[in-house]
């Protein structure tokens, strides 16, 4: 194989694909634009329903049936407007009022609080209610304890105490390496979807196979120019996304408002090292992903033919990616020969810290050896007249 | 120099069965000739012509270009051939002058070397106005022009050509015969295919007709008319596929 000829043919394929409006938004414009913008409406949205459900709970108030005056009192203090119905559950339901509190009598009586949790606005009367309430049975509890001359130290005999010995690295690398793994091996198959289609069926399609088939060119020449334009759109693709989603989580509330959820999610655990190996992994990945959808997408006559073609692939692939991202599988020198599933468990082992690097070279064989047999079957596939000339 | 002998191919189609689209063709096309492959549509032109360009492998019998095999040697056989497929085939996003350096690229052409001979070939064509415009934005005139270049870039000894004046107007055909006729002259080997009966008649040496496969005759215009005792090709040809003749 002549080098001046694959790069004259990368050079060519990215000019190509560059210019192609199609690809140019499955490759820069959605990664970059997708994520920031899904997240943002998904937390502009999230903020708006918590303030309609605060001002809709104030406005429709909770009704009440209560005997001793400082639960009243304590209720009162919710800020939300009181008013008294005959049937309580029905005025919940018929959303008469946001939220109910009744007092049954009894030792000790018990105070039933009646809420829709199917409802925003009377889940959020309920909390405010149960805050209150919980607020004035510590302070009475307190204040039994005072009158008896018992100190308070009663209630807390011992205190329990977690200490989690993961550390937040490996925590983070546990979160992480749940979801990049698997993102990042669908994005290389989904991302570089368009751009090997065009330059395979594509191709076809406009008719300037032939052109280029009788030129000098040999045809390992070209499909090895094509791989690499398709290898490169792959990689920023799926560096772009990930660039993007990790903004994206960073910056908004998608982690849930749970502040340890937020702490654990915040430090992402990508050094220089982890980049590195993580990009190891991915290399003959992206070579076994361009290589496998270069063959398939060459039968494809057109470039709607070869998304029809495609798409089922990129199914394919979520299954063993999502798997290797699951928590509590081992990796195993065996599991290691599985493609996908080995590079997802191999991203987040060397996220959580804790890879073997045994494990990592035989995946990485075992991925290059796939990398290899896809590409001599694109290659194969590339010297068919009945799959070039198909009509 | 191209010589073919005995070339033959078939394509399987699991409806069709089998089916022979060159049937046992053999003729030489000479240094400084062209030499016109006429046919109606489907005789198998476009299909000898692509065996000759290497795009597709023979069934039986084989052809020399230049003294190298399209069996053994199809790469050496690239290398000295311009092939102008019918459909043009070019990048509709690249510009002319970016067709061209790729294409010169392939060839092994050195830069120096490279932009002489593309400035030379634009200026021959009269494309400096669109050289730098997108291709599908072009005319089918201008599109024609960068395909010829294309074709002539890397100055081949062999010139494979699939109907180069299709569909083009009568002075974009004309610049283009005249590219054909200064090759000729330049003593290149020239095998042209065409359902322009007149261009035929003008430009070939010598004319075969092929139909259904098979080559029907062979010669000089001279040698056509005689055999046939019709005058002009268009009778001629009509006559070699048991047409009856025009009223």
């Amino acid at each position: 194989m002549r080098l001046p000829i694959i790069h004259a043919i990368y050079r060519k394929e990215m000019l190509d694909l560059l210019r192609d409006r199609r690809t140019l938004i499955s490759m820069l414009v959605v990664p970059l634009l997708v994520f920031p913008l899904l997240f943002q409406v998904i937390t502009r949205v999230m903020e708006r329903m918590e303030q309609r459900s605060e001002t809709e709970a104030k406005s429709m108030g909770i009704a009440v049936r209560v005997s001793t005056p400082s639960l009243r009192d304590a209720l009162e203090k919710t800020g939300l407007q009181i008013s008294a119905k005959d049937d309580l559950k029905s005025a919940v339901e018929n959303k008469v009022v946001a939220a109910a509190v009744e007092e049954v009598p009894g030792t000790p009586p018990e105070i039933r609080i009646y809420v829709d949790s199917s409802n925003p606005t009377s889940s959020a009367a309920a909390d405010k209610i149960r805050t209150v309430l919980t607020e004035l049975r510590d302070r009475r509890i307190r204040e039994s304890l005072r009158a008896s001359a018992i100190d308070e130290s009663v209630l807390t005999p011992f205190t329990i105490q977690r200490t989690n010995v993961a550390g937040e690295r490996k925590m983070a690398g546990s979160i992480w390496g749940t979801m990049l793994g698997y993102i990042l091996l669908l994005l290389m198959f989904t991302g570089g979807m368009y751009p090997v289609i065009d330059m395979t069926a594509g191709e076809k399609e406009r008719k300037t196979l032939e052109a280029f088939l009788a030129s000098p060119a040999g045809r390992q020449e070209i499909v090895m120019g094509k791989t690499l334009a398709a290898m490169t759109a792959i990689f920023l693709t799926a560096a772009l996304t990930l660039a993007s989603l990790v903004y994206s989580l960073k910056g908004t509330r998608m982690g849930g408002r749970s502040e340890q959820l937020q702490r654990v999610m915040g430090p992402i655990p990508l050094d220089a090292g982890s980049v590195a190996l993580i990009a190891a992994t991915l290399i003959p990945m992206t070579i076994f992903a361009a290589s496998l959808m270069f063959a398939i997408a060459l039968f494809a006559r057109s470039f709607k033919e070869g998304q029809s073609y495609l798409t089922p692939l990129a199914l394919v692939v979520i299954f063993p990616a999502l798997l290797g991202g699951l928590p509590g599988l081992e990796l195993t020198p065996t599991l290691c020969l599985i493609p996908i599933f080995n590079a997802s468990m191999v991203i987040r082992a060397i996220l959580r810290g804790d890879l073997s690097m045994i494990n990592f070279a035989i995946a990485l064989a075992a991925n290059l050896v796939y990398a290899g047999i896809a590409f001599f079957i694109a290659t194969r596939q590339f010297d068919k007249e009945s799959i070039l000339f198909r009509t | 120099m191209i010589q073919v002998r005995e070339l033959s191919k078939s394509f399987d189609d699991s409806k069709r069965g089998a089916k022979l689209a060159v049937d046992r063709v053999s003729f030489e096309v000479r240094e400084g000739e062209v030499f016109g492959l006429l046919g109606p549509n489907g005789a198998g032109k476009t299909t000898t012509l692509r065996l000759l360009a290497t795009l597709l492998k023979p069934s039986s019998g084989t052809a020399e270009l230049n003294g190298f095999d399209i069996n053994r040697d199809p790469a050496r056989v690239r290398a000295r051939i311009g092939f102008l497929s019918g459909d043009m085939g070019l990048y509709a996003r690249l510009t002319p002058r970016e067709i061209l350096d790729f294409f010169g690229k392939l060839n092994g052409m050195d830069a120096p070397v490279r932009l002489e001979r593309m400035n030379e070939l634009m200026t021959l064509f009269d494309m400096h106005s669109f050289a730098d415009v997108r291709t599908d934005r072009l005319s089918t005139g201008m599109k024609q022009k960068t395909a010829i270049a294309r074709t002539m870039l890397h100055d081949p000894p062999i010139l494979i050509l699939d109907e180069p004046t299709s569909g083009l107007d009568v002075p974009t055909a004309r610049t283009i015969e005249s590219a054909i006729v200064n090759a000729r002259r330049a003593g290149k080997s020239i095998l042209y295919s065409t359902h322009v009966m007149e261009e035929a008649e003008y430009l070939c040496d010598r004319i075969a007709v092929i139909s259904d496969g098979h080559l029907k005759m062979t010669g000089t215009m001279e040698q056509l008319r005689e055999a046939t005792g019709k005058h002009r090709l268009r009778e001629i040809f009509l006559d070699l596929l048991g047409y009856p003749p025009d009223q």
